[in-house]
């Protein structure tokens, strides 16, 4: 029953979920307590308020928004310490979008943190997310999570050298 | 022939163990049929007409005659006896049975072959010239760069899943016989004073919008080839269009940014990653030259002593003429082993044919043969003193029709038999024109000709460039053909060092002639256009292309529709009997 919930993988390991998705229907910004993940947009429009706010928040990025567009550093360092992840959407498994994305953040706004893949997450998916930039995962329901830590390793050669070897950070 | 490394075993292994779990997990029910789908076509897996339909790569189209046998004995154990080679240097098997293709997979990996990316929104097999390593005019071997492009293209985790299918070609030589100006990306190796390079062309394509590639970079020297198609790739994998897979191509994304922004971004994009760890080192291009085993040509053969005592045969000549091509090493020869035979689906091969030329290559040719685009084979190194002989061996196996380059050596997709997306047949529809052009002599006379036919739209009979092109369309439930003239898949020879724009690689897109024809109506369509072309034709030396191309397609289209039998397909209803 309970397992049925822990689809999140971090750090290697299965862990429970406990963010939430921001709905920006009502209000601009979610109320001031813990877990919230707000849409990119959300952010943009509300990024003084994010910064005073007392718990930091996760960011999630559909798989067409256009970072194109922005500053190579607008992701800085006052911003980063209220930024708990940042999350890319897959609406589908077949959008690819969110690997290209992943990989403008980590290399060319040099976000560090955790880059979490969500949405169609699928066990068959995980290794080429983990080799672009993504360390943690919420696998999407029916599919075992547990496989998905073993898919970790379907491959232990690749090709492309400017790409993450994907390794349990557990180990 | 590439020899695999270790690596490159225990990666194709690892998809071979991959993709088993996968059939498993569909087969037991956790992994739903929409998950499944993609990731089966990602192995080139399709759920055809009949049954499953597996297409094997073979890149660049390099095999070796133990892999030949081995696709024989995957044609016998889990197919009915034969394959069919497509037009991108790839084999399809039309019978498996799913359960069994892991296993058919496990098999092709003990012979270092896969089903890789042959299918699929992805990356697919990269193609090259059918004569790459021994063409006389090649600037670059371009088969070194095949292979580090199916590296880098292999299990690329950020381009699994791209807008849409996604189809690289290379092409060595002076002579473009790869077709750079009708795949996505094109790539024309040049030598300049700067170092080896290459031109590259972006946003061609065939299909529904059939269009010539733009020239996006003149030069792109060799050590950044790989970060620079990453950098194309990153900008179509982002901004390509998803909403409509029928312009989800990356022709309609350059064509709508126009090719000067799209070139921007691209640059945008390459400054990013252009010095980083995927740029190809010296080192790398060795390594990998160094595990091709290069065939050792005996260098005492001269050209003149080799071909004697048969020029009087005059089956034997007409061979010669059509079949065999010029090597870039003194006493030796291509041979094109024809796979139109009258009667047998273009592209078509037997077990038993595939074990005799494997014996034949290994006999003749090193033990190597290629897959052209055209859907035959090739002995790359044959010595020329022992074409006879080779010859006498082919044609015992009904595979030594002179026809390369002429109007019987028909390129066609499989169509409306096996294809459930045809709207037409088209193996009968060569059969009939093979059976109409069935007088050698005068398929000689008529001289180079390429005639190439699609069932559909998607053209993978490449219809659009053949000189005539035929394609199936569906009218009210029926089966009609449209022609198309003019269509080339490459230009006249052009120099590698002058800067001139070649704005589509010399490529052409056949136009239309006029409504469409009824599937028994066909040849006689072909029959008025060679009466024409012979009728207009200054000499032996003006082929069919050059005709169109000096006075367009008027003459060929106010005789096809005045011709007294072809008249009534203009009103379809009164052709199929007013039903
Ligand atoms: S052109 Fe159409 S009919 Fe022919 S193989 Fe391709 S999809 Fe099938």
């Amino acid at each position: 029953m309970v397992s049925n919930h822990v689809r999140l993988i971090k750090n290697g390991r299965l862990e429970l979920d406990i963010w939430r998705l921001f709905d920006a229907t009502t209000q601009s910004i979610p109320p001031h307590d813990s877990h919230w993940i707000v849409k990119f947009d959300t952010w943009k429009q509300n990024i003084d308020e994010f910064q005073l706010a007392k718990y930091p928040i996760a960011i999630l990025i559909s798989s067409d928004s256009d970072l194109s567009n922005l500053p190579n550093e607008f992701l800085h360092d006052d911003l980063l310490l209220g930024i708990e992840f940042i999350a890319i959407d897959f609406p589908n498994y077949t959008d690819g979008r969110g690997y290209s994305l992943a990989q403008l953040l980590r290399n060319q706004y040099g976000w560090r943190g955790e880059l979490r893949a969500m949405g169609d997450v699928l066990i068959d998916t995980i290794h080429y997310l983990a080799r672009c930039g993504f360390d943690s995962f919420l696998v999407k329901q029916g599919h075992d999570p547990k496989l998905a830590l073993k898919a970790f390793e379907a491959f232990t050669v690749h090709y492309q050298r400017s790409y993450l070897k994907p390794e349990l950070a557990s180990e | 022939m590439y020899i695999y490394s270790e690596v490159d075993q225990r990666l194709v292994e690892q998809r071979v163990a991959q993709f088993k779990d996968q059939t498993q997990r569909f087969l037991n029910g956790s992994l739903s049929d929409d998950d499944f789908r993609v990731l089966r076509l990602q192995n080139g897996l399709y759920i055809q007409r009949h049954a499953p339909m597996l297409r094997v790569a073979i890149p660049y189209g390099m095999l070796v005659s133990e892999q030949l046998r081995t696709l024989a004995y995957i044609a016998r154990r889990w197919d009915k006896g034969y394959g069919h080679f497509s037009t991108r240097q790839n084999i399809q098997f039309n019978w498996p049975v799913l359960k069994d293709v892991p296993e058919i997979l496990a098999k092709l990996a003990t012979v270092q072959m896969h089903a890789i990316q042959t299918s699929g929104n992805c990356i697919r097999n990269t193609t090259t010239d059918h004569f790459a390593g021994v063409a006389s005019d090649e600037i670059v071997n371009p088969l070194i760069w095949c292979e580090i492009i199916r590296q880098w293209s292999m299990l690329h985790p950020e381009f699994a899943f791209l807008p849409r299918k996604f189809k690289i070609a290379v092409s060595g030589a002076v002579k473009d016989r790869a077709a750079v100006g009708v795949h996505d990306i094109g790539l024309q190796a040049v030598r300049e004073s700067k170092g080896v390079g290459f031109k590259i062309w972006v946003g061609g394509g065939l299909g529904r919008t059939p269009i010539v590639g733009k020239l996006i970079n003149p030069f792109v020297p060799w050590s950044d080839l790989l970060t620079y198609l990453q950098a194309i790739l990153r900008v179509y994998n982002l901004h390509g269009r998803r909403d409509n897979k029928y312009k989800a191509r990356i022709k309609i994304l350059v064509k709508d940014i126009t090719p000067e922004v799209f070139t921007q971004q691209v640059n945008q994009q390459w400054d990013l990653i252009k010095n980083g760890p995927d740029k190809v080192t010296l080192e790398q291009v060795q390594e990998i030259s160094n595990r091709f085993s290069w065939p050792q040509y005996d260098c005492s053969l001269s050209d003149y002593d080799s071909i004697k005592n048969c020029k009087e045969n005059q089956k034997f000549n007409r061979w010669l003429r059509t079949n065999v091509h010029s090597h870039k090493v003194q006493g030796y020869a291509s041979v094109t082993v024809s796979l139109k035979v009258s009667g047998v689906p273009p592209g078509d091969i037997t077990a038993d044919q595939m074990d005799a030329l494997a014996d034949m290559s290994e006999k003749y040719g090193f033990g190597e043969l290629r897959v052209s685009h055209e859907q035959n084979l090739i002995l790359a190194d044959v010595e020329k003193r022992n074409l006879y002989l080779l010859w006498q061996e082919l044609d015992l196996l009904n595979l030594a029709t002179p026809n390369i380059g002429l109007i019987t050596n028909i390129i066609s997709c499989p169509g409306g038999d096996y294809c459930s997306l045809a709207n037409a047949v088209s193996i009968p529809v060569a059969a009939a024109i093979q059976q109409r052009f069935d007088d050698l002599d005068f398929v000689h006379e008529i001289g180079e000709l390429d005639l190439n036919l699609s069932g559909c739209v998607n053209a993978c009979g490449h219809h659009h460039i053949g000189h005539i092109g035929i394609l199936g369309v569906d009218k009210a439930g029926e089966e009609w053909y449209q022609i198309t003239i003019g269509g080339r898949q490459s230009g006249a020879n052009q120099k590698n060092n002058s800067n001139k724009d070649f704005s589509s690689g010399g490529a052409a897109i056949g136009r239309v002639i006029g409504p469409s024809f009824a599937r028994d109506q066909i040849p006689q369509v072909i029959s008025v256009l060679i009466k024409t072309y012979i009728r207009l034709r200054d000499s032996d030396e003006e082929r069919f292309i050059d005709v169109v191309d000096r006075l367009g397609i008027e003459p060929f289209k106010s005789d096809v529709y005045s011709d007294p039998t072809l008249t009534q397909p203009i009103k379809h209803k009164e052709v199929i009997g007013g039903q």
